[in-house]
């Protein structure tokens, strides 16, 4: 991939995914979940802080650990990770907030040309309809699928 | 697995940890799963291009 990442852990049905960023604030433990929604064949991708002394996370706060693209690079790659398991899944996902949707966006702008070897990527227009990623343009969420589906990790 | 290798590796090598497993079941953003099945609801997914 054209970004470093992090190294990552998961468990054995590649639903939660684990890894450590680190800069000046230290080291941070982030988990990234993928949850089931309401709708056939799509999962939530979502990720925040974890607090391993409290146990508890937190996908509202900004670190500012000065390593943003790396860690989405990181939640990119876990895309392939679990789309590998689960090749026929869509994957969806937005922000908490409106500044973490564009730092999605981001993710995806700069992962975009490599990503989309291997996805479909779409964008959910302010009309919550679906249009192929443009870089640039606002979007309420994102969603991506294999192109290929004969993978399997 | 050094970090060179791991940036060059496309499809990712997967490394178990078996203390993820405790959260197997749980939802731990339950207020993004909330989101996403309000924002999903009422939608379509994309068609996907037949010639691809």
């Amino acid at each position: 991939m054209k970004y470093t990442r992090y190294e990552y852990q998961t468990e054995d049905e590649l639903h939660y995914f684990g890894f450590t960023s680190i800069g000046p604030k230290g080291s941070i433990k982030k988990i990234v979940e993928y949850t089931k929604v309401s709708v056939d064949d799509i999962y939530n991708l979502a990720f925040g802080d974890y607090d391993e002394q409290a146990d508890r996370l937190n996908d509202k706060i900004v670190t500012n650990n000065g390593d943003s693209t790396k860690i989405l690079a990181t939640v990119v790659s876990t895309v392939y990770a679990f789309t590998g398991r689960y090749p026929n899944t869509w994957v969806f996902a937005t922000g908490s907030t409106e500044v973490r949707t564009r730092l999605y966006r981001m993710g995806i702008s700069n992962n975009l040309e490599e990503l989309k070897e291997d996805f479909y990527v779409y964008g959910m227009k302010m009309d919550e309809s679906f249009e192929e990623f443009i870089v640039g343009e606002d979007y309420l969420g994102f969603l991506v699928t294999r192109k290929n589906k004969n993978i399997n990790l | 697995m050094k970090v060179d290798e791991l940036n060059k590796a496309k499809v990712p090598i997967v490394k178990i940890d078996k203390r993820l497993e405790r959260f197997r079941g749980k939802v731990l953003f339950p207020e993004k799963l909330a989101l996403a099945n309000k924002m999903l609801a009422n939608t379509r997914l994309p068609k996907i291009p037949a010639s691809k």
